[in-house]
């Protein structure tokens, strides 16, 4: 017996649904700290948070967002 | 067909046409009104804001969110300093994303703008708005 339309439908939309959770979970996890730098002509650079570098660009980075403070509310 | 063209130039280190197409500098530093108009636009356009500031030709604060201007001009002038220097080039945009949060930065039409983001804000779209907000303060200012 086929299934009814309002099922399909139900089921595409939590199937599309669950992938999308799962790909925003699996961006959380594998998302580590960055600093990139972007140059004129469309060059760009990473700095890892070890490097002298971006050890002066995260903490500047920080300081701003001390600054920056917490979301207002809206 | 334009655009394998471009890529083709790019890869062969050659600047491209649109290297030649720079940014009006503001001829003078935009008002504070207008600075503080757009530093409203962009809280009500990107809601991951947390805060932003834009900063003159010379690095003076022209609008900032918050109580602390002084701040967000020293902290924004070391953050460019530290960046131009991580590679001895200056930068055009700067994007670092912690655990607390990210940070944005970048330089326009002899301006330049700081925002602060919660985690996994879209970093293009942060980048344009930005660069959109300078853009429109150095059209005002030089108009």
């Amino acid at each position: 017996m086929p299934a009814k339309p309002h099922r399909i439908l139900l089921d595409r939309v939590s199937v599309y649904a669950d992938e999308a959770a799962a790909f925003m979970r699996r961006r959380r996890v594998s998302r580590r700290p960055f600093a990139r730098l972007y140059y004129p002509h469309g060059r760009s650079a990473d700095h890892a948070q070890d490097s002298r570098a971006g050890a002066e660009l995260f903490v500047a980075a920080g300081r701003l967002i001390e600054v920056a403070g917490k979301k207002p509310k809206r | 067909m334009t655009t394998v063209m471009i890529q083709e130039a790019r890869a062969r280190d050659t600047p491209g046409i649109f290297a030649d197409m720079a940014d009006a500098a503001a001829t003078a530093p935009p008002s504070g009104e207008s600075a503080e108009a757009a530093l409203e636009l962009l809280a009500e356009m990107s809601p991951d804001l947390r805060g932003a500031a834009i900063l003159g030709p010379g690095g003076e604060v022209l609008a900032a969110t918050g109580e602390e201007r002084e701040r967000w001009g020293e902290d924004a002038e070391a953050l460019f300093a530290a960046a131009d220097e991580a590679e001895g080039a200056p930068v055009e945009q700067v994007h670092i994303a912690t655990e607390q949060g990210e940070v944005f930065a970048i330089r326009n039409a002899g301006l330049a703008a700081v925002s602060v983001t919660d985690r996994f804000a879209l970093a293009s779209l942060m980048l344009f708005d930005l660069r959109s907000a300078l853009r429109q303060l150095a059209r005002e200012a030089g108009a």
